[in-house]
């Protein structure tokens, strides 16, 4: 089971984003029939054939399937979290314009590869756009009201002037669906949902979900819960404590969020000085003469300094505050879920009163009461499986975030140090020894 | 330069201090007196050390010593006071002269004045120099019976006034323009480092926020709250270390500021040679107008129109006696003019010799002095990058460990 879609430490400069997933690959090499398709199998020869790397970015030698096997076991010894072994492989890539008459938008390409049961072939290969992640995520919602489902990056862009079709802005959106799409993958409910096979698999998506009324009333089980019109008496200390905690944690990440962005605005600004003061000194150079390589020297090092800089900033717009944001959403929508069990249990409390009032004996009530009871318990333990998990991936994530800036700060630095020491022997010199 | 006096005395403004005290028109005012303090250097292989003679001069009493060597060496390109003023501040750095930052730079500016001129082949002879730094009391008095106060003033209004020499020398002319240039380009440079200065430590202060937050934040979390309480107190340490690195970088602007007013000590060389040129050619000129004089007197033709030309045309001819007188005295002045043009143009010439001298002593004292403090720049620079990295490395291994 490699573990791409899980974030792991990174030793080295590469963000576990950039590392190629274990199976995407442009190779058109199929995992072929020859594949018994089954969940345990760790699939090591199709690892072997692909490109391979060990987080810290050092190419693996595959060409034994023991090696292979052997790295599999590494990155599992950290992955594994609840003992699956993985079987489901989802990557959303390649994002191409379409120019219509009515519109133009951008589609994605979501790779599956599976040996699930549940899944016809090995492997799959759709096209979707956002508001096909959009369907799924309400989808997801409806039939699974007592789960998490992680956020989708926004739908309308909101501040500033941004290109919908820029490079920064449909990479930024593509890596937010891919993490979406592998969050669920993940789960080990909702990676099982009927939506999100038919999202993954089906050639014509449009086509499902007009028909979505007509399969879910096919589905028999009512899956809608009741909102509204009931008020929860208290909420149990567990999940009391965890609704204080993402207040909190929301309010804490806002925070966060202002603050990088007042770091961003605060190194444009001085970039812009930067890119006035280093052609200064070229100006002087152009007035002397033994002083003109050095000063030159100089300018051409703020230069390089001015780059660094720029690319810094760029990839805390990209990388990082995508992510806090990502984690605000989540946050709400958790909250949201909280209030959905909060009504859960409060029609029951409703109908607990209700017959104690009646003081009839129906043995109609005790039934629906019992239902009743049943999803409460079902929702708390659905609920409470999926904070624990989400807690374990908020920490990985945010390890990996904040180490993330930390590293680009630290080769903007290295980016400069560089620069500036390439010219001491330049300053150094002297016009006799030359 | 083996001669010079800062071989022979150790000169150092070791201490300043505020005093108040009567000014000139009996107003109480509020300056900085500056302790200077000289000593001997004898052979301290015995372990002797020479006794430190000291005195206390004020800011006023150091601009009265340059004014008198600018006048009496024009030739020379002297050493720049450091500012009066506090100028190219950026938001942090008061603009207040009894600011204690200010002083202390001042104070170190002082001294780099003195040094400079005790280290001149030429400035460190001059008597008034070297009683600024060993006579307390009447240095004022000695300097103004040189009387170079009535130099200065003239010398002052010629400086300043627009006049065309009809042949300047080329080379004063492409120096003036140099210093002109260099003066406009580091007044650029300085204003923009101030700007980048003030940008700089924006965005290292807004990095403290996160040492609050994460502080903030690690009270709600289990398992990460260790991790981001630590990495928060790097940020706070990554926000502090910009002060530091700021006021270091003070002391390179300082060294850029004295070669902006030493641009302007250049300017004022040129602008003395461009004087002497046009007292010289004015002085020529009015030579050969009195000969030309004498001429028309002495033949009797009238060849420009003059006043003369027309009152003996209205009021009848002068007498020959007249005449005769008017040319004798013109004789005098011509010779006079003469001698005069002489020692004006053996002055020219030694000027312009010891004036180029200077320069190109100055010249190489800039072109190394200019070097010294880029390499301390790009020295600094890279002290930044190595602590930025530190920090950043120590909050990484604090993240590591969420």
């Amino acid at each position: 089971a490699a573990g791409a879609p899980k974030p792991l430490p990174s030793s080295g400069p590469k963000s576990l984003r950039e590392m190629p997933h274990p199976l995407a690959t442009s190779s058109s090499e199929e995992i072929g029939p020859a594949l018994t398709p089954s969940p345990d199998l760790l699939l090591p020869r199709s690892i072997a054939d692909k490109d391979l790397g060990l987080p810290n970015g050092t190419p693996v030698d595959t060409s034994s399937p023991a090696s292979s096997s052997s790295l599999l076991n590494r990155l599992q010894l950290d992955d594994d979290l609840d003992g699956e072994t993985r079987d489901l492989f989802v990557t959303v890539d390649d994002p191409k314009k379409h120019v219509c008459t009515m519109e133009t938008y951008i589609t994605y390409r979501v790779t599956t590869k599976t040996t699930r049961a549940e899944f016809d072939l090995p492997e799959y290969s759709v096209r979707r756009r956002y508001q096909d992640f959009d369907w799924l995520r309400n989808k997801l919602e409806e039939s699974q009201p007592t789960h998490l489902i992680p956020p989708l990056p926004e739908k309308f862009v909101v501040k500033g002037v941004v290109d919908r079709f820029s490079e920064e802005f449909v990479e930024t959106r593509r890596k937010a669906l891919d993490k979406f799409l592998k969050r669920i993958t993940d789960h080990p409910v909702l990676s099982f949902n009927e939506h999100f096979n038919v999202f993954l698999t089906a050639k014509d998506l449009n086509a499902y979900k007009k028909q979505g009324m007509a399969l879910l009333s096919k589905m028999g089980e009512s899956v809608k819960y009741v909102t509204g019109g009931y008020k929860v008496r208290s909420r149990p200390l567990e999940f009391a404590a965890i609704g204080e905690y993402l207040d909190t944690f929301s309010l804490k990440l806002g925070t966060i969020d202002r603050i990088a962005q007042r770091i961003i605005k605060e190194q444009l600004e001085y970039l812009v000085e930067l890119r006035e003061y280093g052609p200064v000194y070229s100006t002087w150079g152009g007035l002397e003469v033994e002083l003109s390589e050095p000063l030159e020297g100089v300018s051409a090092c703020i230069g390089n300094c001015c780059t660094a800089l720029e690319e810094l900033s760029e990839d805390m717009t990209e990388d990082f505050l995508p992510v806090l944001r990502e984690y605000i959403l989540y946050s709400e929508s958790m909250k949201n879920v909280l209030k959905k069990r909060d009504q859960v249990q409060a029609e029951y409390e409703a109908k607990l009163e209700a017959i104690a009032l009646k003081k009839e004996d129906r043995p109609k009530v005790p039934t629906d009461v019992e239902k009743c009871q049943d999803r409460v318990e079902c929702f708390n333990a659905d609920l409470k499986a999926d904070m624990e998990r989400w807690q374990n991936n908020k920490r990985q994530d945010f390890r990996q975030l904040l180490m993330g800036m930390a590293d680009k700060n630290i080769q903007y630095y290295e980016k400069c140090l560089t620069a500036w020491e390439s010219i001491i022997p330049l300053l150094q010199d002297k016009p006799e020894t030359k | 330069m083996e001669d010079c006096l800062a071989k022979k005395m150790e000169i150092t403004v070791s201490e300043a201090e505020k005093r108040t005290g009567k000014n000139a028109m009996n107003i109480q005012e509020t300056y900085t007196a500056y302790l200077i303090e000289t000593r001997a250097v004898e052979s301290q292989s015995e372990g002797q050390c020479a006794p430190v003679d000291s005195l206390w001069r004020r800011y006023s009493e150091f601009e009265l010593l340059r004014n008198y060597l600018s006048v009496t060496y024009p030739h020379i390109v002297v050493p720049p006071l450091p500012e009066k003023r506090a100028d190219f501040v950026w938001h942090k750095l008061s603009a207040d002269n009894m600011d204690p930052d200010f002083v202390e730079r001042r104070r170190i500016g002082l001294e780099n004045f003195l040094l400079r001129v005790a280290s001149h082949p030429v400035l460190c002879q001059d008597k008034i120099f070297y009683s600024f730094l060993t006579q307390e009391g009447g240095w004022k008095d000695m300097v103004n019976e040189t009387g170079f106060q009535l130099k200065a003033d003239s010398r002052l209004k010629a400086l300043n006034a627009t006049f065309r020499v009809k042949n300047p020398d080329k080379r004063f002319t492409e120096l003036k323009h140099y210093s002109d240039e260099l003066q406009s380009v580091i007044s650029h440079l300085l204003r923009v480092r101030a700007r980048v200065a003030d940008r700089l430590y924006g965005v290292y202060k807004v990095h403290g926020n996160y040492g609050r937050v994460f502080s903030e934040w690690s009270a709600i979390e289990k398992e990460m709250g260790d991790g981001l309480q630590s990495a928060g107190h790097h940020m706070d340490v990554y926000a502090a270390s910009i002060d530091d690195i700021l006021e270091e970088e003070e002391h390179y602007a300082d060294l850029l500021k004295e070669y902006l007013f030493y641009a302007e000590a250049l300017r004022a060389v040129c602008r003395k040679h461009e004087l002497m040129q046009y007292d010289l050619e004015m002085a020529a000129q009015d030579l050969t107008s009195k000969k030309q004089q004498c001429e028309e007197l002495a033949t009797g033709t009238v060849r420009t129109f003059s006043l003369k030309g027309v009152t003996s045309k209205l009021f009848g001819q002068e007498t020959a006696e007249q005449r005769e007188a008017k040319i004798k005295i013109l004789e005098e002045q011509i010779q006079e003019g003469e001698e005069q043009l002489k020692s004006k143009n053996l002055e020219g010439r030694d000027f312009v010799k010891s004036a180029w001298a200077d320069i190109e002593r100055f010249k190489e004292q800039k072109n190394h002095d200019l070097k010294e403090a880029l390499i301390s720049y790009a020295v600094l620079q890279i002290s930044m990058c190595k602590k930025g990295i530190q920090v950043w490395t120590n909050a990484k291994e604090c993240f590591s460990k969420m």
